[in-house]
């Protein structure tokens, strides 16, 4: 019994180690984001003294919070939105029809999923700039669906095998088309997969970095991880107002996890697992 | 199959109109989108769009305000409504912008760019207008024009900021111990030993962006082309794959003399915390231009410090300023508004309202229409000119300065051998010419 | 029937057509795109550009020592995140579970880091690398925390090391732990009664029964790992020099600074992809084996 407490001890000290080394970046962040210059390069451990909000405001209104959030959220929910739109409909019609079209196209999405987004960046580039979607908030969303489709089709195809036939058959009885079937009769049967796509892709496009970066030109379109990105370059020896930004970006992020947490979690192992 | 075809419609819409949007006056693209351009009819009233490029964002406020005089201007005097649409995203990826932008034929009429290192490739592509016979050409300082003039003496750019640099020091750490700027590297390295002997760190090293350690180059391949022989026709041969940098070997003797004696962890330092840095008096010399003067003056407005050239050996001649000209503006080859992006052009250099634009914008003087007191470093450095201690930014590749940063870098972090560097130089020259042939 | 055949392709085609339609233009057309310029000596800005065969992989594989040095940093890279990325995951998930009380508030504190994006968190950490470590370096006296820890070539590679771990064990560890929920319990009380201590039952109960889970949180980390560029990006821009230069980055750099050979890069990122495609099918393979097996 001894040996079980002393492991047990062990067990508790080394999770909390882990919990400090996890927690230390995002404490320090927040801790010497109210501090002013000064106060910090006297020591950034301690709690500071006095609240020096401005580091907020500065930050807000250098990063452009309000239309950076908008665009971010814009993209997010249009790609979204999107993703869980085609890919649903394809994902079901894949998975209930037999042949080999079906299992071609399948097998071309399924087989996009191993493409690195590095191996088509440039050319995906040139075609955004050739359809003139480049530069534009709409354009890059209408990307995201592009790329994001394949793995929600994946992940559709394999939960409507585990819907009963039956359904469908006796709503196309009752007269309904097959449109009507899906969105009415099929679709609400979704949702828990619907969920999980929502939230992988929703890590996905809003923390994203690289495809926005190379999609947005005009500063007034930019996501809050490239205002963020750009305020970094060009302030970057003024770490309270940089550790402000940090953590005004870092807030979206932070909220939806708190209110999300248990879907989120889930929604990753099961997109594991059905992965 | 109602629902479905009216969803399909929208998201058809949905795209067909994000391609539009960003698609404005549809400036040279060919039929993709039949309806989408805006071409203005040819029977009303002239009105003109003219999109400009330029990639600096901390000076917009200036452009706009120039722009706005113009198109008043513009107005008076021909009846054009000019509507200008000017893009500025962040430096650091202007040049990807733009080359997307003119690759896929859609330039914008006017744009930035930056005349040593874009002007020939960009020539050579076919991509700038022939501005030799435009009237600001007259106005153009002697000292200027070469760097915006091709090999076959065309002039293709407007130059807007001009440098000529070597390297800062502190006028008061100089003053305090009775130095002056040495004129051979024996004399720098005795500098370098008064400093040590005194407790001065005698250089800041900043070389974390690779852009910093890179200003080496130009300077000692300048100096070395400008003064011996050998290297006269240097670039010539190094762009018909014939030279090699390992003739430049000499350059690392002031090289190592600088990382000997510099400041700590130079590769976590920028260019903004070495200006701070600077500012506080940390050291007594950085190699940097006076480019960043308005940043280490406003960490420190009391800061006295001066320009100097940078000894490679000890040639006293071969200690010159470098004279170069950066952000140019060119006017696109397929540009539909050709008459008006001329007018803004020659509009810039103004004989009335050209200084105040330049003062504020802080540039030196250009062209013979600028009156306006020059700063302090500018004079020292013009002392350099005037005594024929100058020359032209020699026409190295920016790929090839791009890896100079890298190399020097690594050589600083102990990764590369000098032969190795040379090595790397040689084949980023290579490739080059491979790309540009 | 062949109208039935027909009007079956057609709802087929109705249904997978707005996915498909965006799919091809924004994922398939580039990707084949790409593989046609890496025969070219395109350069991104010239009109005009020739056909050179193998040229581009051969001169990036026999003469190109920062592309090579750039896929063995990766490959490095690659290699120390599967191991230690799995064992953290792992080790934390076996933790967490057999907790009772805190296993909650475990599970938030690890997810936390995940849910910031890559890039903001180097930023975070290039807080603490450069300014915090070092005072309290200073402070304390711990001088082996006073380290040029994103300047110095030798411990870059650490940091880069943490702060992907900071970021991405958190994923993981959701997986394990949802593996290790669906161990029953009654399996591994039955073992310890059998005599078996903590360790035999993880190894012989446990292990057997996450197989499923190990495969897919390696394959994940394989996958990200060899498409790392934001840590780096963030953290050491690929410095000092290239000495932290990963694929990813040598291709960004080939493509869109540098000399803009586009159809060299190209060439890059279809060797990029083939290597990833390797890597994932022996990985598969293998681990699918094992899973049969065990």
């Amino acid at each position: 019994m001894r040996n079980r407490s002393i492991s047990s001890l062990l067990i508790t000290l080394v999770l909390a180690i882990g919990a400090v080394v996890a927690v230390f970046p995002i404490y320090m962040a927040v801790v010497n984001s109210v501090k002013t210059q000064g106060e910090m390069f006297e020591s950034f451990i301690s709690l500071p003294t006095a609240f020096h909000w401005e580091n907020y405001s500065d930050a807000f209104t250098k990063i452009n919070m309000l239309n950076s959030s908008w665009n971010s959220a814009v993209i997010s929910i249009l790609g979204i939105g999107g993703i869980v739109f085609c890919a649903s409909l394809a994902g079901y019609k894949l998975s209930r029809t037999g042949g080999k079209l079906s299992g071609f196209i399948f097998f071309l999405f399924i087989a996009s999923m191993l493409v690195p987004f590095h191996s088509i960046m440039i050319p995906l580039n040139r075609m955004a700039n050739a359809l003139h979607v480049q530069g534009s908030t709409y354009g890059l969303a209408l990307i995201y669906i592009g790329l994001g489709v394949n793995m929600a089709v994946f992940l559709y195809h394999g939960f409507v095998k585990s819907i009963p036939r039956e359904l469908e058959e006796s709503a196309q009885m009752d007269g309904c088309n097959q449109f009507q079937t899906f969105f009415l009769i099929i679709f609400p049967l979704l949702v828990p997969i619907t969920v999980t796509i929502a939230i992988l892709d929703f890590l996905w496009i809003w923390n994203d970095f690289l495809l926005p970066l190379l999609m947005l030109t005009d500063v007034n379109k930019y996501t809050l991880i490239l205002s963020t990105n750009m305020l970094f370059g060009e302030y970057n020896k003024e770490w309270s107002l940089i550790l402000a930004s940090l953590v005004l970006t870092a807030i979206p992020v932070v909220l939806i996890y708190a209110f999300f947490q248990r879907f989120i979690m889930h929604g990753i192992a099961e997109g594991a697992v059905k992965g | 199959m109602k629902m479905w075809t009216g969803v399909l419609t929208t998201v058809m819409a949905a795209s067909l109109l994000a391609g539009c949007a960003s698609n404005n006056t549809g400036n040279g693209n060919a039929a993709n989108t039949g309806n989408a351009g805006g071409d203005s009819g040819s029977g009303e009233a002239k009105s003109v769009t003219l999109k400009m490029f330029v990639a600096q964002p901390r000076l917009k406020e200036h452009y706009d305000k120039y722009i706005a005089q113009f198109t008043a201007k513009e107005k008076a005097e021909k009846n054009i409504d000019v509507t200008v649409q000017i893009e500025m995203p962040p430096a650091d990826n202007a040049a990807q912008i733009l080359k997307t932008r003119l690759a896929s034929n859609d330039a914008p009429d006017i744009f930035a760019l930056h005349a040593i290192n874009d002007i020939p490739s960009y020539y050579k592509a076919g991509y700038l207008e022939d501005l030799s016979d435009q009237p600001f050409v007259g106005k153009l300082l002697d000292s200027v024009k070469p760097a915006v003039t091709t090999t076959d003496g065309k002039v293709v750019a407007l130059p807007l900021e001009t440098l000529s640099w070597g390297y800062l020091y502190n006028k008061k750490m100089f003053a305090d111990l009775s130095l002056t700027p040495p004129t051979t590297l024996t004399e720098m390295k005795a500098v370098v030993d008064k400093l040590n002997a005194n407790n001065i760190t005698p250089f800041l090293l900043s070389y974390k962006e690779s852009w910093i350690p890179q200003l080496f180059l130009p300077l000692a391949a300048g100096a070395l082309i400008n003064t011996e022989d050998a290297e006269k026709d240097f670039i010539t041969r190094m762009s018909n794959d014939e030279g090699s940098f390992s003739e430049m070997k000499s350059m690392f003797d002031v090289i190592d003399l600088v990382n000997a004696n510099g400041t700590d962890k130079a590769l976590e330092v920028g260019g903004d915390d070495g200006a701070a840095a600077f500012a506080a008096g940390k050291a007594a010399m950085w190699l940097q231009g006076p480019w960043y003067a308005e940043t280490i003056l406003k960490s420190n407005p009391d800061l006295d410090f001066g320009v100097a050239a940078l000894p490679i050996n000890d040639n006293a001649n071969a200690t010159m300023i470098n004279l170069s000209a950066s952000t140019s503006l060119a006017v696109s080859k397929t540009s539909k508004n050709k008459e008006v992006a001329l007018d803004f052009l020659n509009y810039v250099l103004d004989d009335t309202d050209s200084n105040a634009f330049f003062q504020a914008l802080k540039f030196n003087p250009i062209a013979t229409v600028h009156t306006f007191d020059s700063y302090p470093w500018v004079n020292d450095a013009t002392e350099y000119v005037k005594a024929g201690k100058s020359y032209q930014d020699p026409a190295i590749p920016q790929a090839v300065k791009d890896e100079v940063g890298k190399d020097l870098q690594s050589y600083y972090a102990g990764q590369m051998s000098q032969d190795e560097v040379f090595k790397a130089l040689d084949k980023a020259w290579k490739s080059f010419n491979k790309v540009n042939k | 029937m062949p109208t039935k055949a027909y009007k079956t392709y057609l709802s087929l085609l109705a249904f997978t057509a707005p996915a498909l339609i965006l799919y091809a233009i924004f994922l398939l057309v580039p990707t084949i795109g790409g593989m046609y310029y890496s025969f070219t000596d395109w350069n991104g800005l010239n009109r005009s550009y020739d056909f050179i065969g193998l040229g581009n992989f051969v001169e990036a594989l026999t003469d190109d020592p920062d592309f090579v040095n750039s896929l063995w940093f990766t490959l490095k890279y690659v290699l120390f995140m599967i191991v230690l990325q799995n064992a953290i995951a792992l080790v934390l998930a076996v933790f967490i579970e057999s907790r009772k009380k805190s296993k909650g508030f475990f599970r938030t504190i690890f997810f936390m880091p995940n849910m910031i994006s890559t890039i903001i968190s180097a930023f975070m950490w290039t807080f603490v690398f450069t300014q915090v470590l070092p005072q309290i370096a200073e402070k304390t006296s711990m001088l082996f925390l006073d380290q040029s820890w994103i300047g110095d070539p030798k411990y870059s590679f650490v940091s880069i090391l943490i702060v992907s771990l900071w970021n991405g064990v958190g994923y993981m560890m959701i997986i394990y732990l949802a593996a290790l929920q669906g161990v029953p319990q009654s399996l591994k009380e039955a073992a310890i009664i059998d005599g078996a201590n903590a360790f035999q039952t993880f190894r012989s109960v446990t292990m057997p029964m996450i197989t499923h889970a190990i495969t897919i949180c390696f394959f994940l980390t394989l996958n990200g790992a060899f498409k790392v560029f934001e840590v780096v990006f963030g953290l050491t821009g690929g410095g000092p020099g290239r000495s932290t230069q990963v694929i990813t980055m040598n291709i960004y750099e080939e493509a869109f600074s540098n000399n803009f050979r586009y159809g060299y890069a190209s060439a890059k990122s279809v060797i990029l992809f083939v290597i990833i495609l390797i890597f994932t099918l022996v990985q598969i393979t293998v681990m699918k084996r094992k899973e049969v097996e065990a």
